[in-house]
C-alpha cells in the first residue's frame, strides 16, 4: 500500500507508540456495569448480627390519593423537599435477617419471586441479595411476619406457589392472621384494594405455608430477644418487633410509617396503605415519641436502604437521621 | 423411615421424625449459622447522564476526639456535637470515599484513599479502596486518569502499594498545580500548622518516582472529559473540587470543603484541625455551599457517610445534608 510521506510519518509515529499501548488494559474503554452493588448491610445489636437485605424498588406514578387527607400538591412539595421525584414514587422494601445464637430469623419477605418477574427485577431482589450475603433460603430457621400486605409476605411462596423457605417455621401475629382468615371480615371488605388483599392472603396462606405456620401474641417474645409489639392501624394486627441483646436495642417498625420523608416528617398524613388511618396515626405518634425520647434506632421497612435511623422530634413532626454506613463491623 | 424405639418416640424424637418425614428439618438439627462478621462490599453505582459513577468506600477511622479537633471551639462543645450526631461517646468517626467515573471512553479515579499501607496499619478499618474497587469489578490497570483534589495522605495514600509500586500503572495522575507548588517548597513546611507540617514527608514519599506520570492542572479548567476543577482553597492552598457533567446532569464533588457534615456543614464556621488556612476554608465553605444550596445541586463529599451522595439545604446559620436515598435498581 502506497503511503504519502505525511501519512507515513503520522502512521509510523502511531505505530511506534502502539506496542506500549496495547499492553495496557486502560486503553480499551471499560463498559459501564449498569447494575447496583449487592444490597445488603450488616450491623450488630449486642450479640446479634443483623443483615439488612434490600428487596428493591417499585416505581409508580404518584397517585393523587397517595395521602388521603392532604392535597397531592402538598405531597409533591414534600417530595421536592426530600430531593425526590415529584411524579414517580419510589417504594422500597427492606427485610432483615437476624443471626441470633446461630439461628437465622427473617423478618418479612419482600414482594417475592412473583414480584421480581412482574417488576422485571427492580423489586423482588431479596433472594439475589440474600445469596450475595452468603445465605440460602434453606438456611432460614424462622420467618416472622409483621402483617399481611403483599410486600411483607408474598415472598413466602415462589412464583409457582411452592414454599420459598423449606426449613423455616412461619410465625405470624395472631390478631393479623385472625382478621384475614375471618370470612365475615372478607365478606365486608371494600371493593378494590381490601378485596384484593383478602384474595392474595387466602392464596399465600394455604398449603405448605399453613403447615409451617404458628401464631404469636403481642407483648411476648417471638424468638429469644425479639419482642412483638402491637402497633395496629396500618392493618388490624400490624406488629413491630424490638430486638434486644445486652443493653443494645433496635425497633423494627415494619410500617408504623411508610417512607420517612413523608410520614415521619408529617405524622398526621394518612398513607393510602393505612387500613385504619386514625389508629395508624395515633400509633405512629406514640412510637415516634418513644423512639425520639429513648434515642432508639429504628429499622424501617420503607426507609431508604440500609433503612436504619435515629429519630428526632421537630416542631411539625419527626426527622429521621440515617445511621452512617459502618465500613468495618 | 427408620424404626424408632419407644424411648425415642417418648423423648420427643417423634416430632423430629415427623418433621423429617414432611421435609421440615427442625432448626436444632441444622447447621449452626456462623455470624459473617464482615460488612458488605462498599461500593455504590449511580448514573449521571451517560456517565456511570461508582462510589468506593475506603473505610473510616474512629478515634478519641483529640484536643483542638475543632480549633475555634471548646472541646466539650465539640464532644457534645459529636454525641448529638450519634457518634460513640468521646469519639469521632471520619469516613473516606474516593470515586470512579466511567465516561464511556475513560475510566477516571478521583482521589485514592489512605492506601494499602494504612489498610495494614488500621487492621482493615481504612485503606479499603483496593478491595472495594475489586468487589466492584474495577481493575486498577484499566484506570486512565487519576485526579487528585489535594495532597493529604487520605487522598493520595492510595497512589502506591505498601512497598512503593504504582497502584494505577497505566494512569495519568493529574494534580492541582497550586497544590504541587505548595508541597514542593520546603519553606512552607515551617509555616504550616502541626497537622500539615507532618504531611510533608508523606507527600514526598507518595509522589517520589511518579514524576513521569504526573501532570499539573490549573483550577477552573476541564481536567478530564466532562470534569472541571474548581479552586476551593483554604483546606490546603491548592485544594480543588470538581464538577462532573454529562448531558443535563451534573454533580459537585466537594473533596474537603467540609470535613464530616454533622459537625462542619451544620456549623460551617467551625474550623477543623486539618484546615491549613482556617479562615479561608470558612469563606470557601460558605461560598461553595451557598451555591450548592441555591442550585439544589447533588453533592458528593469525601468525608460524608458512604455512599456519600446528597443534597444540601440552608438550615439556620449552617447547612443540612440530605443524603440521597439508596437506589436499588439503576
Amino acid at each position: 500500500m502506497a503511503l504519502t510521506r505525511r501519512a507515513a510519518l503520522l502512521g509510523s509515529a502511531t505505530a511506534a507508540l502502539a506496542p506500549a499501548l496495547t499492553y495496557t488494559a486502560g486503553w480499551a474503554a471499560a463498559p459501564a456495569v449498569g447494575k447496583q452493588a449487592p444490597g445488603f448491610y450488616r450491623y450488630k445489636v449486642g450479640d446479634v448480627e443483623v443483615t439488612v437485605i434490600t428487596d428493591g424498588v417499585i416505581r409508580m406514578k404518584l397517585p393523587d390519593t397517595f395521602v388521603s387527607n392532604v392535597k397531592v400538591d402538598d405531597v409533591k412539595a414534600a417530595l421536592a423537599d426530600a430531593h425526590m421525584s415529584t411524579d414517580i414514587f419510589n417504594n422500597t422494601y427492606t427485610p432483615v435477617v437476624l443471626n441470633t445464637g446461630g439461628k437465622l430469623v427473617l423478618i418479612d419477605t419482600g414482594v417475592g419471586e412473583g414480584g421480581f418477574n412482574a417488576s422485571k427485577g427492580t423489586a423482588g431482589q431479596f433472594l439475589n441479595n440474600l445469596a450475595a450475603a452468603g445465605l440460602k433460603p434453606d438456611m432460614i430457621d424462622t420467618v416472622v411476619i409483621s402483617h399481611y400486605h403483599g410486600d411483607h409476605m408474598n415472598g413466602l411462596v415462589r412464583a409457582d406457589g411452592s414454599i420459598t423457605f423449606p426449613n423455616a417455621e412461619i410465625l405470624v401475629p395472631a390478631k393479623e392472621h385472625a382478621f384475614w382468615m375471618d370470612d365475615g371480615e372478607m365478606s365486608r371488605a371494600a371493593a378494590g384494594r381490601m378485596q384484593e388483599l383478602f384474595k392474595n392472603n387466602r392464596r399465600v396462606f394455604a398449603g405448605d405455608v399453613m403447615k409451617r405456620l404458628r401464631t404469636y401474641e403481642w407483648d411476648k417474645e417471638v424468638v429469644p430477644g425479639l419482642l412483638a409489639v402491637g402497633t395496629p392501624g396500618h392493618s388490624a394486627g400490624h406488629t413491630s418487633h424490638v430486638l434486644s441483646s445486652g443493653s443494645a436495642k433496635v425497633y423494627i417498625q415494619a410500617d408504623v410509617t411508610h417512607v420517612p420523608y413523608l410520614f415521619a416528617r408529617h405524622p398526621g398524613w394518612h398513607a393510602f396503605y393505612d387500613q385504619i388511618p386514625d389508629m395508624a396515626e395515633a400509633t405512629r405518634r406514640k412510637v415516634y415519641d418513644m423512639l425520639a425520647a429513648e434515642k432508639m434506632m429504628v429499622q424501617g421497612f420503607h426507609y431508604p436502604f440500609p433503612a436504619l435511623a435515629y429519630v428526632e422530634k421537630t416542631s411539625t413532626g419527626y426527622r429521621e437521621s440515617l445511621v452512617p454506613w459502618n465500613a468495618a463491623i | 423411615m427408620t424404626q424408632l424405639t419407644r424411648r425415642e418416640w417418648l423423648s420427643g424424637s417423634a416430632a423430629t421424625a415427623a418433621a423429617l418425614a414432611f421435609g421440615l428439618v427442625p432448626s436444632s438439627l441444622r447447621a449452626f449459622a456462623p455470624a459473617a462478621g464482615k460488612q458488605a462490599p462498599g461500593f455504590y453505582r449511580a448514573k449521571l447522564g451517560d456517565y456511570e459513577l461508582t462510589q468506593i468506600s475506603d473505610g473510616a477511622r474512629t478515634f478519641p476526639m483529640p484536643d483542638g479537633f475543632v480549633v475555634n471551639l471548646p472541646k466539650d462543645q465539640a464532644l457534645a456535637a459529636a454525641e448529638g450526631a450519634y457518634m460513640p461517646k468521646g469519639q469521632v468517626t471520619i469516613p473516606f470515599n474516593p470515586m470512579v467515573v466511567n465516561t464511556g471512553s475513560k475510566l477516571i479515579v478521583i482521589d485514592t484513599g489512605n492506601g494499602l499501607g494504612a489498610f495494614e496499619a488500621t487492621k482493615g478499618a481504612a485503606g479499603q479502596m483496593n478491595a472495594n474497587m475489586k468487589a466492584a469489578g474495577i481493575d486498577p490497570n484499566a484506570v486512565d486518569i487519576v485526579l487528585i483534589s489535594h495532597f493529604h495522605g487520605d487522598h493520595i495514600g492510595g497512589l502506591k502499594t505498601a512497598d512503593g509500586k504504582p497502584v494505577f500503572p497505566n494512569a495519568e495522575i493529574k494534580v492541582p498545580a497550586a497544590e504541587w507548588a505548595f508541597w514542593s517548597d520546603d519553606a512552607n513546611q515551617a509555616k504550616a500548622n502541626g497537622f500539615n507540617k507532618a504531611q510533608f514527608a508523606g507527600v514526598k514519599k507518595m509522589l517520589d518516582g511518579l514524576g513521569d506520570k504526573i501532570t499539573k492542572f490549573e483550577a477552573d479548567k476541564e481536567v478530564a472529559p466532562g470534569i472541571t476543577s474548581i479552586a476551593t482553597p483554604g483546606h490546603t492552598p491548592g485544594h480543588v473540587s470538581f464538577v462532573i457533567a454529562s448531558g443535563n446532569a451534573r454533580v459537585l464533588v466537594q473533596s474537603d470543603v467540609t470535613n464530616i457534615p454533622s459537625l462542619f456543614l451544620t456549623h460551617p464556621d467551625w474550623q477543623v484541625v486539618f484546615d491549613n488556612d482556617p479562615a479561608l476554608a470558612v469563606t470557601t465553605r460558605h461560598k461553595f455551599y451557598d451555591m450548592a444550596a441555591t442550585e439544589k445541586a447533588a453533592v458528593i463529599g469525601y468525608h460524608f457517610s458512604f455512599p456519600a451522595v446528597g443534597h444540601v439545604e440552608k438550615d439556620g446559620n449552617g447547612y443540612r445534608l440530605v443524603p440521597a436515598a439508596w437506589n436499588p435498581s439503576i
